[in-house]
């Protein structure tokens, strides 16, 4: 078979469940079909530092009708980081959005971070489990400030739960039931048989 | 602002309670006027700090396409990880057992193993760094497009070459071209490098050994085949 699709460097799926939340560097004119035939998003974040798009970009995101998010960021050491990182969970954790993309220039160190963010406040992994993922996107680079970033970070964020995705449903609605008094230890198996009724591959 | 936002956890919780346990609403008139209340507002859950009980992947984990995943072998600090996934089959490519606790965890939970021995004829003179043969990627495979499957994880060692190996020829038959499929491939097999021989055991890879029937395939592959 003749190879049709180059997905654009270092894509990835980030989440592939009820939704889809994918990850990549910059997308080129040579990504376009693989994105508009493959992906069908919805909504693209752009984390990083360029202020103009192109006009291929900007055409192919007006025919796809793609909702494009800039989110400025230049790097982790910037100290008004926060909000931006903020506005992009609140992107991420409203299901009208999906399926989504994130990407950066080269797809390593500021989509590395959102992940970061992404798998311990939402998915509740292990520090190990974040820096292993940040390295193989990054190809070994460490980048310390970055993951010390993802380490510190907390956030306060009230979003409305009806349009929570399944991912972020497992780890959050937990961590309610954990706060409070009482316990349910049916709670966690019956949000993830809701989550099996409710696969289509 | 504390106080407030005690107030949304206790909302969201009780709500939540309701959703579970309906059968609770003769019982429990009193929360049931809370319930009713919160159902006209926006019911909202706070986002702020990891939970205390974080869940580890396992090495080089990674989605691969909806409800596929690759990785390395799992070991009993991944189990509760690996029971988020909900996984149905594990696809294990080695020829020696994986470990004991990965066997009785996932006879446990109802989880499939599947073997894809990489050379099953080598017997005790294989070695763990021998390629995999074609026999053996056709029968990953096979599983992989069939998506009675799913939810599945690809693994072996340490998620490197031999899973690298079967998602490579995975891409190449979702016809993505040889660059980006190398891309990938590399991208997982740590400071080492990659392996010229995985590389032109993908390329030389003939996808059309592989049976896909368009009625039990996932739906991404379909997309991708079109």
């Amino acid at each position: 078979m003749k190879p049709k699709y180059i997905p654009p460097l270092n894509f990835s799926p980030v989440v592939s469940t009820d939704v889809s939340l994918y990850r990549s560097g910059y997308p080129m004119p040579l990504n376009y079909s693989y994105i508009r035939n493959q992906l069908h998003l919805k909504t693209i974040i752009y984390v990083g530092d360029k202020e103009e798009l192109s006009s291929e970009y900007s055409e192919f995101l007006k025919d796809n009708a793609i909702l494009f998010h800039h989110v400025y960021m230049d790097s982790s050491r910037d100290v008004s980081l926060k909000p931006k990182m903020d506005k992009v969970l609140r992107l991420v954790l409203d299901t009208d959005n999906y399926p989504i993309l994130i990407h950066s220039n080269k797809g390593k160190h500021r989509v590395g971070v959102v992940v970061g963010i992404i798998r311990k406040i939402l998915q509740g992994w292990s520090i190990a489990g974040i820096y292993q993922e940040y390295g193989v996107f990054s190809g070994g680079l460490k980048g310390e400030v970055d993951l010390e970033y993802i380490t510190m970070f907390e956030t306060n964020l009230s979003i409305p739960k009806t349009k929570l995705p399944g991912f972020a449903k497992i780890n959050l609605l937990d961590n309610t039931q954990s706060d409070g008094s009482s316990t349910d230890d049916n709670q966690t198996t019956i949000i993830s048989s809701n989550l099996r009724e409710r696969l289509v591959v | 602002m504390v106080e407030n936002q005690d107030e949304i956890i206790k909302e969201t919780e009780t709500n939540f309670e309701e959703d579970l346990d309906e059968d609770n609403y003769d019982e429990d008139d009193g929360e049931i006027y809370i319930n009713e209340e919160t159902e006209l507002g926006q019911e909202t859950v706070v986002v702020s700090h990891p939970p205390d009980e974080r869940i580890v992947p396992p090495l080089n984990f990674c989605p691969v396409e909806r409800y596929l995943y690759r990785s390395g072998q799992p070991s009993p600090v991944n189990f509760p990880f690996l029971l988020n996934l909900d996984l149905k089959n594990i696809i294990w490519l080695a020829n020696e057992e994986p470990q004991e606790s990965l066997l009785e965890f996932c006879d446990f939970h109802n989880i499939s193993l599947q073997f894809a021995a990489i050379n099953p004829d080598a017997g005790e003179d294989d070695n763990p760094w021998d390629g995999l043969t074609e026999h053996s990627i056709i029968n990953a495979l096979q599983t992989i497009v069939d998506r009675k499957s799913y939810p599945l994880l690809i693994c072996c060692g340490m998620g490197r070459h031999r899973t690298g190996t079967v998602v490579g020829c995975l891409r190449r038959l979702m016809g993505w071209n040889l660059a980006s499929v190398s891309e990938e491939y590399r991208r997982f097999t740590g400071s080492r490098g990659g392996r010229i021989l995985v590389e032109l055991l993908i390329e030389a890879f003939d996808t059309k050994l592989v049976k896909i029937d368009p009625e039990t395939a996932p739906l991404w592959l379909l997309t991708a085949l079109q």
